[in-house]
């Protein structure tokens, strides 16, 4: 870590953060001996585990450095490919090769063309791509790389990998060295010198780092830049499935565990070599596997702080993040991305919406649609529930509008905000259930957002979305599962809301408040953003270094923008436990469900507050589903939508974003949008657009016929697009050289 | 002033009515420029005439949406930057052409993508600019401004290509590096190598060019011998119509 000066506020926190070590060592102190035997046995197991995490570390590094694209599913490639190991290798229906072909086979062969496969699909386009389009497209990538694995594999079926050589080992002093774990060091070793060489003695490896200097400068060297890109994410694959392949006997082997063990782990390596140096990447690595190793040796915790294990690289992930330099403003240089234009919706136009969403919830409750041939009828109890459930995740969805959508702050996290609020209101009126309490709970939710603001104002980009995930881990694995949270003798039960002696126990009405409650929350967002907040939170988006130059403070902007993310998400984090009416504590707050949130809000565009409603997604299709079940004889759809789409569907509409980066949405509106009477500016917009598509066809003629310019001028005049461009002077085809000088 | 008559009629480099731009801005409006075998041609013009999108079409860096782009006779609209470098085709770009983070010797190694071996390419730029030798193992971006030019121009001179194009060669250099570069260049001119050379001021050039041309606004204006351009130049720059500069 080059920590040049150490300020005052990080030496502050080092040692409070060494402080809380110290006290939860001596007071977890589990009474084993601390004997050089011990010491030893558990360091072998934390080096051999921690050249694993290095493995795989490094595989996200390399690809980071060498392609700018993090990738969130590098662990989800990693799974994949053990999955398709244990098929070839353990399955007893499968092939059955001998363990070291298929390790071979995976390593060699099935990673590196997933890689490239991937790179030549998806990630050569994702190269100029903003950076939330380029982090939502690869965690999109990583739910469904996971969702292939469980629906290809049981996710439920007990499965194991064995060790290679099982057994056998050599012993030092009292305890035994396996040769797996042995192989394991040897490997991570080999790999390291590998990639040492590779990046510093190969013209391959000189090209790597070219390609992250200067692209451009690269393809006039004569190298090819797509192919250079494509030898790193085969490589960055095959790193991802050694490790994973033998990581897997180390490990419960499921999709999910794996996947979390593997891509946190590894973030929190690379972090530590700050993204870029690979030998303190394996440094990180090698820290976080002894830390692991020493933890469960001499550590053990009660009940209270039961994933205290799982929470070693999480915290690993915060310390290192908060630890980083601060990040460098970007000044002088050209944005390539420039945004393109919003328009911001008016209010009155967002309360014809609020009051669109609330009729049509009253209406679609109550059943009040019938369209003669179908009679939908009104909604039974399961409607109502997954109703209420998809209106409570949109109250949540929607505190990422103004914080990524508007500012530009990149938020792993909604889930962690909305189950602070529902801790908060627990306490303060999970009795009585009083619906006043909530927007008390929205202020205390405040402070929160500003603390992870004050942590994530040094920092920019990929790292912000980084910390957000530790923090979304940290309160997961630490805080949530505490029994002082959502204590377990009483169940985490919440009762129904109460409101002016009114109680919400019909679900019906509860459904319809949430629609309420909704409808509100957008047109605060809409008032919002047209208002000075609003602004500042878009111009700091746009050029943090432009919004500093004409006074914004960027600091208390990005305060404020985290204090009403925050309150946001923990006062529909209310709606949404009393919607659950019990917490399970662990599940709940699991850190793909976070992604699955943020995935959906960005595939609908998270720069409007009605994307929240996408994160009906799943009920909406599977509800379709069920209807075209009782409708008989339509086995595809059915499939195609309670199969397929309920459980790839976010994750490929994220992957979508390749082609849309601005969501869905927008893609409606710009439909839409010109048939409104007042929108005349869509109407012109649209005629734009049409107007530009036609002049390719120009060029198209252009490049397979040999046109002069005097052509391409008279074709233009026929096509009515410029109509006054006189014929270039100078040399023209067919004059002689000599001519030319005497024009 | 005529260019050395080449034995093959055929142009090294030729625009024929070329349109490119960047998204849906264009800014080449047909451009017509040809670079004889053997010549070394200025390509003249103010900041924004498009001489750089210029040298990217003829580097296959912009794609044209109209005309055609031929070398050596051949029509190559479409194609790939790097197949051009391979196939000789050199364009040091404009700033530092340079890979500030890889060493000296690494940048060199990345020259031997356009062919030659390592050990001609290194033994070729070192002899030609023996200060970078003794900076080989220093990374790029920590050279002074002269050397990086330097380091960027060692690539025209070690990978013994069929066609140069040099963009700004001069900026932000002092005179006499400047001077150095351009002695350079009238070396290679003396070769026999076909140079295409950008520059927004003239007098650097003049001396070392064949023929010259200037570009305004997308198109080229005038195209002849290098003093006659020069004393039309500063009214082009000021965008008076000089009386001879034009058909229309």
């Amino acid at each position: 870590m080059r920590l040049t000066t150490l300020r005052p506020s990080l030496t502050l926190a080092l040692a409070a953060g060494l402080a809380v070590v110290v006290y939860v060592s001596v007071q977890n102190w589990s009474g084993s001996p601390v004997t050089l035997d011990a010491v030893g046995a558990a360091t072998i197991v934390g080096v051999s585990i921690g050249s694993l995490y290095a493995v795989s570390a490094a595989g996200l590094v390399v690809v980071y450095t060498t392609t700018g694209v993090f990738n969130f599913a590098h662990g989800g490639i990693g799974v994949f490919s053990a999955f398709v190991y244990w098929e070839l290798v353990e399955n007893t229906d499968g092939p059955g090769l001998p363990n070291w072909l298929g390790l071979v086979v995976v390593v060699l062969l099935v990673a590196p063309l997933l890689g490239v496969g991937l790179d030549i699909l998806i990630m050569r386009r994702l190269r100029t791509a903003p950076l939330v389009v380029q982090l939502m497209v690869t965690v999109g990538l990583m739910v469904f790389f996971l969702t292939l694995t469980g629906q290809i594999w049981e996710a439920n079926r007990a499965r194991s990998v064995s060790f290679f050589w099982p057994g056998e080992g050599f012993d030092i002093g009292d305890f035994r060295v396996t040769w797996h774990r042995f192989a394991m060091i040897v490997i991570a070793l080999v790999i390291a010198v590998f990639l040492r060489m590779l990046l510093f003695q190969t013209r391959i490896g000189v090209a790597m780092r070219a390609v992250v200097d200067n692209r451009e400068l690269t393809a006039l060297n004569g190298a090819r830049p797509n192919a250079v890109s494509s030898f790193a994410w085969a490589l960055g694959a095959s790193l991802a499935a050694l490790a994973g392949i033998l990581i897997a006997p180390e490990v419960e082997f499921n999709p999910a565990n794996l996947n979390d063990i593997m891509l946190i782990v590894a973030i929190a390596a690379a972090a530590f070599g700050q993204l870029r140096s690979l030998p303190l990447t394996v440094v990180g690595a090698l820290l976080i596997g002894l830390l692991q190793a020493y933890n469960r040796q001499w550590l053990s915790y009660g009940g209270d702080w039961r994933f205290v294990d799982d929470a070693i690289a999480p915290i690993v992930l915060f310390l290192v993040v908060l630890a980083l330099p601060q990040s460098r403003l970007d000044v002088g240089r050209v944005a390539h991305n420039l945004r393109p234009i919003e328009r911001t919706t008016r209010w009155w136009e967002g309360t014809i919406g609020a009051v669109a969403i609330v009729a049509a919830a009253v209406v679609l409750a109550n059943g009040w649609l019938n369209f003669g041939f179908w009679d939908p009828g009104a909604w039974n109890q399961i409607a109502l529930n997954n109703g209420i459930a998809a209106l409570t995740l949109a109250l949540i969805g929607i505190s990422l509008v103004p914080l990524t959508g508007w500012a530009g702050q990149v938020n792993f996290a909604p889930l962690a905000f909305a189950g602070f609020g529902a801790y908060l209101f627990f306490h303060l009126a999970g009795e009585s259930g009083n619906a006043l309490w909530i927007p008390v709970v929205g202020l205390l939710c405040a402070p929160l957002g500003a603390l992870v603001a004050l942590f994530a104002a040094r920092l920019s980009g990929i790292y912000l979305g980084l910390l957000s995930l530790a923090f979304a881990l940290l309160m997961g694995k630490l805080f949530f599962p505490h029994p002082r949270v959502f204590p377990p003798k009483q169940g985490g039960q919440f009762t129904n809301l109460e409101l002016f002696g009114r109680d919400f126990d019909e679900r019906k009405h509860y459904f319809i408040l949430l629609a309420a409650v909704f409808g509100v929350a957008m047109l605060v967002l809409i008032v919002l953003r047209r208002s000075r907040f609003g602004r500042r939170w878009v111009a700091m988006r746009d050029s943090q270094a432009a919004a500093a130059t004409v006074g914004v403070n960027v600091v208390w902007t990005k305060i404020v923008v985290y204090a009403t993310s925050a309150a946001i998400a923990g006062m529909g984090g209310v709606f949404w436990a009393i919607s659950k009416t019990s917490i399970d504590s662990v599940r709940d707050f699991d850190v793909l469900v976070n992604f699955e949130i943020v995935l959906l809000m960005a595939a609908a565009g998270m720069a409007f507050p009605v994307a929240g409603l996408f994160l009906s997604f799943r009920f909406v299709v599977e509800a379709l589903g069920a209807k075209l079940d009782d409708v008989g004889n339509l086995d595809f759809l059915v499939w195609l939508l309670r199969d397929f789409l309920a459980n790839f569907g976010p994750g490929l509409l994220a992957i979508g974003m390749v082609v849309n980066q601005r969501g869905a949405i927008y893609e409606m509106g710009k439909g839409f949008a010109p048939l409104l009477p007042w929108r005349a500016d869509a109407r012109e917009e649209q005629a734009d657009e049409r107007a530009s598509k036609r002049v390719p066809e120009i060029g198209e003629l252009g490049l397979h016929r040999p046109f002069t310019s005097e052509d391409v001028v008279e074709l233009d005049h026929r096509l009515g697009i410029v109509d006054d461009i006189t014929p270039p002077t100078g040399y023209r085809h067919g004059t002689d050289p000599a001519e030319v000088s005497r024009v | 002033m005529m260019a050395p008559q080449p034995a093959d009629d055929r142009a090294l480099l030729e625009l024929r009515g070329i349109r490119a731009g960047y998204g849906i801005i264009d800014v080449l409006h047909g451009v017509d420029l040809r670079v004889e075998r053997g010549q070394v041609m200025a390509l003249l013009g103010p900041n924004g005439a498009g001489k750089s999108t210029t040298l990217g079409v003829a580097s296959g860096q912009i794609h044209p949406t109209a005309g055609r782009l031929l070398i050596s006779g051949r029509e190559l609209n479409g194609v790939r930057p790097e197949a051009l470098a391979r196939a000789g085709v050199c364009l040091v770009p404009e700033g530092r052409g340079i890979f500030p983070n890889l060493t000296v010797a690494e940048n060199i190694r990345m020259m031997t993508y356009s062919g030659g071996s390592y050990a001609d390419v290194q033994s070729r730029a070192f002899a030609q600019f023996p200060r970078l030798e003794e900076r080989r193992r220093q990374l790029a971006g920590t050279l002074s401004g002269g050397e990086q030019q330097m380091l960027s121009m060692a690539r025209a001179l070690a990978t013994d290509p069929a066609l140069l194009m040099l963009d700004e060669l001069s900026m932000g250099l002092a005179p006499i590096i400047v001077e150095e570069l351009y002695g350079q260049v009238a070396e290679l001119a003396r070769s026999g190598l076909s140079i295409l050379i950008v520059e927004q001021f003239a007098q650097t050039v003049l001396g070392v060019a064949d023929i010259a041309a200037i570009m305004l606004q997308g198109r080229i204006q005038r195209t002849g011998p290098p003093a006659e351009i020069a004393e039309e130049l500063t009214a082009a720059y000021l965008g008076i119509q000089s009386p001879n500069g034009g058909d229309h």
